[in-house]
């Protein structure tokens, strides 16, 4: 009874409610502009709701980071730029059904699967908090390490046409993810005695490049092309449908949450992740994966919104941030003077309960913003392009200087841009670039940390793979998905079954 | 343009030119914070600002600009006008960026505005690790030499330094140092048992203790903690341990060398203030950390004597790129 006072207080308060509505309309806009990111939104949040009381300031975050979270898509959807890292996978699909004057369908099979995924997350966090922050716990730098090369084989996924060539873009990717100074040892890597390339190369810009710039120049070949009519009579999905997806999705909130609840992988890992999966475990899907396929929709919708719940467990359980938004939560609770740590929810488990029922009425507000409005939302594809073009370079300047207030940003962007919109020409697929920069750093970091922890011996490396169960099953999947991709795996197919190939 | 349009705006200017120099703040000011979001520069920062802006009555807009162990964010302030309206919130990092090879440039380029508290070490272990204390970790060691990891956050961080004073202090222990970007992952990393001893710095690792979570091994201080007042301190394990204790990372607000006077002077008294305010110094005090609240002779005294200590510490332990000598840093006298 104690829990659910706990969970309704955002309903006591007109004001709290107010101001989750608020946070989850303007974190939509700010997760649908590239460039404008959650965790800015939240940083310059934490000095603003400084005097504030602790309620309404979490509201408010809470608010924003679950319509962030969704608003990427609305961009990756409309324009082929993903408005946060975590939407990339979101575009792959979501574009091509826009291509096709689906557009309003898109958005709205998009808005439902946020909920539902955003959904399992919370509930995940309400009923299993302690047990997924203790698995979570498990995880050595070995794990983290075989998570990257797992994450690593989705190049295949990602990559329409030749493999050979989404592999060379995925080793760019690791490539610039590696620029800068070394975290672990502040060494210089690839920065060619260049001050400004010390602090590395923004991650954000080379996505907002790669995909915005790069998609704008492309879209310049023919600026006199018609647009597609949007049909839009059919928004929000029918109940079959959904119950279609019901399997697919549930099986993605898992990824989500999990990837979620790990200390160092966020929401774009997981939804890429849930893509990969989504194209594996669909057998027929209606229209082919990369060319509009729901399913690709789904997956990576449900993943990311299920990831904010995740990120939440080693938060509220630990005092460990999930990821960089709540990493910045934790610094808010401080500065409001509570101590965010394993006896936060020992001291103060109302605080725990609010914090759930805020990303409950988050999740509702998001349903109700995201398919409100979506008409109107269809219309910046209906434009004609000699205006959208230059609003999407517009945007893409902005969003690349906001990320760290820095004209070398910008300089990066466009040339990834230009260099993005070859790679579109000769065949070279984007997606695998960004993968190598999201996955890079988890990589390199947990590789080292691994070998060293193990007296820098491959044989105790591999010992230790063989006797913890976690880094077995994480093992044989790297194995097992690398054959999948093999012609090995078709020949031996062939001998075991017969003639019969699935 | 007529002669009076002119005598107008010459007078504008001028008035404009006075007013800088008087009135202080006359726009916002901009705070640029070393660290990310959420860490303790930031909180820290974050925390005590909005009572400055108070006391000053003006906005100080803090902006994180993160990146090669803040050198990027020291040389950004470096660069900017020393007018005060760019003010660098940093930590304890930029003092060794020369002997680290990191950057040109430290506070000795700044005036510090404010040292606002001093964090104290703590060194924690894993709860499953096969020892209870200080001692039973020497003993262990001795038995299993290069078997314990502990857990490191690059060159010149504050395990790093630590690791040295121990070296030094107890002679050379044979331990792995498993490299994490930032004492929060480590500490994380320490809770799962991929390692099983870390130096943190108190604050970070309190809550963790207090759940039980991990278990303290020692304080880096000359005097018993008031917050885990249980815990031996490191000059009663070791007398060898006082030349270089007290020790520990700050937190301070710094202006670009050449800022007027009477614009340190406004900025000084204004942080002074705020960092009196009660429930700035009970946040500080719940998170372990020890208030210093010093300016003007004594912060750079401070400044210097903490670099020199640290530095020769570091070079004496064969960490360092270059000597400290040649930037006229010079060894401590006892």
């Amino acid at each position: 009874m104690e829990i659910l006072i706990a969970i309704l207080t955002v309903f006591t308060q007109p004001q709290l409610l107010i101001l989750v509505g608020i946070g989850t309309f303007a974190g939509i806009y700010i997760g649908a502009i590239p460039g404008l990111s959650v965790t800015m939104a939240v940083s310059i949040l934490i000095s603003f709701t400084f005097s504030w009381e602790v309620l309404p300031a979490i509201s408010l975050m809470v608010g924003i980071y679950m319509g962030g979270v969704y608003g990427g898509s609305r961009t990756a959807i409309l324009l082929n730029i993903p408005g946060a890292p975590s939407a990339i996978a979101t575009a792959m699909d979501g574009y091509p059904m826009a291509q096709k004057g689906e557009a309003g369908q898109a958005i709205g099979v998009t808005t439902v699967m946020s909920f539902f995924g955003g959904l399992i997350g919370i509930l995940v966090l309400a009923l299993a908090a302690p047990f997924v922050s203790e698995f979570a716990l498990t995880f050595q730098p070995r794990d983290y390490m075989l998570l990257a090369v797992l994450g690593i084989l989705l190049v295949g996924s990602l990559s329409t046409g030749s493999l050979v060539k989404g592999i060379f873009a995925g080793a760019l990717g690791i490539a610039i993810g590696s620029v800068g100074r070394d975290p672990l040892t502040f060494t210089e890597r690839f920065t060619f005695d260049f001050k400004l390339m010390e602090g590395g190369i923004s991650f954000i810009a080379v996505m907002i490049g790669m995909f915005g710039v790069s998609e704008a120049l492309q879209q310049l070949q023919n600026v006199n092309m018609k647009s597609v009519r949007q049909k839009i009579d059919r928004i929000v999905p029918s109940f079959g449908t959904i119950k279609k997806y019901l399997p697919l999705s549930l099986q993605t909130s898992s990824i989500g949450v999990i990837i979620g609840a790990l200390p160092g992988t966020g929401g774009d890992i997981a939804a890429l992740m849930a893509y990969d999966h989504a194209k594996r475990v669909t057998k027929n899907p209606k229209v082919p994966f990369g060319q509009g396929a729901m399913e690709g929709l789904v997956a990576p919708e449900t993943a990311n919104n299920a990831a904010v719940g995740g990120a939440f467990i080693p938060m509220m359980t630990l005092g460990i941030p999930g990821d960089a938004v709540t990493a910045i939560m934790i610094g808010a609770l401080f500065i409001h003077g509570l101590n965010p740590g394993p006896m936060l929810m020992i001291d103060q488990p109302d605080m725990f309960w609010f914090i759930v029922g805020a990303l409950l009425t988050a999740n509702f507000f998001m349903l109700i913003f995201g398919l409100t409005g979506i008409k109107t939302f269809t219309k910046i594809v209906e434009m004609p392009r000699s205006i959208i073009i230059p609003l999407i370079l517009l945007l893409s300047i902005v969003g690349a200087y906001a990320v760290n207030t820095s004209i070398t940003d910008v300089y990066w962007m466009l040339g990834f841009g230009v260099f993005g919109y070859f790679m579109r020409h000769y065949g070279y697929p984007l997606g695998p670039v960004i993968l190598g920069v999201i996955l890079s750093r988890l990589l390199d970091d947990n590789w080292r940390r691994a070998i060293i922890s193990e007296r820098e011996d491959l044989g105790r490396f591999f010992e230790g793979i063989f006797t913890s169960p976690l880094s077995l099953v994480l093992f044989v999947s790297v194995i097992l998905i690398f054959v999948s991709q093999t012609p090995i795996w078709t020949a031996l197919k062939r001998r075991l079954f017969g003639g019969e190939t699935l | 343009m007529s002669r009076k349009l002119i005598g107008a705006i010459v007078a504008l200017g001028l008035s404009a030119t006075v007013a800088t120099a008087q009135d202080y703040p006359t726009k916002e000011i901009q705070g640029i914070i070393q660290w990310g979001a959420g860490g303790s520069t930031d909180t820290v920062m974050r925390s005590v600002t909005p009572h400055a802006e108070a006391a000053l009555g003006g906005t100080v807009v803090m902006q994180n600009m993160t990146g090669a162990v803040g050198a990027i964010a020291l040389n950004y302030v470096v660069d900017a006008e020393a007018d005060g309206y760019t003010l660098l919130m940093g930590a304890e990092n930029p003092m060794l960026y020369k002997i680290m090879g990191l950057g040109d440039e430290d506070y000795s380029a700044f005036t510090p505005i404010n040292l606002l508290a001093r964090g104290t070490p703590l060194l924690v272990a894993n709860v499953n690790a096969p020892f209870d204390d200080y001692a039973g970790m020497l003993a262990y060691i001795a038995a299993n030499p290069g078997e314990l990891k502990m857990g490191a956050t690059g060159p010149g961080g504050l395990p790093s330094v630590i690791t040295a004073m121990m070296n030094t202090v107890e002679g050379k222990l044979d331990v792995i140092a498993v490299p994490y970007d930032g004492d929060g992952p480590a500490l994380t990393a320490l809770q799962g048992g991929a390692i099983d001893v870390m130096p943190a710095v108190l604050g970070a690792a309190i809550e963790g203790v207090r759940a039980g979570n991990m278990k303290p091994l020692l304080v880096f201080d000359t005097k018993t903690n008031a917050t885990l007042p249980d815990v031996q301190i490191a000059t009663d394990a070791n007398a060898g341990y006082a030349t270089y204790l007290p020790w520990g990372p700050f937190f301070g607000v710094f202006a670009k060398n050449g800022t007027p006077d009477n614009v340190i002077a406004a900025l000084t008294s204004a942080y002074a203030t705020a960092a009196e305010n009660p429930e700035f110094v009970d946040l500080m005090n719940g998170r372990g950390f020890t208030m210093m609240n010093i300016s003007g002779e004594e912060a750079t005294d401070f400044l210097s004597k903490w670099q020199q200590g640290t530095a020769w510490l570091l070079d004496d332990a064969g960490l360092t790129k270059a000597s400290p000598a040649d930037f006229g840093i010079a060894r401590p006298s006892n």
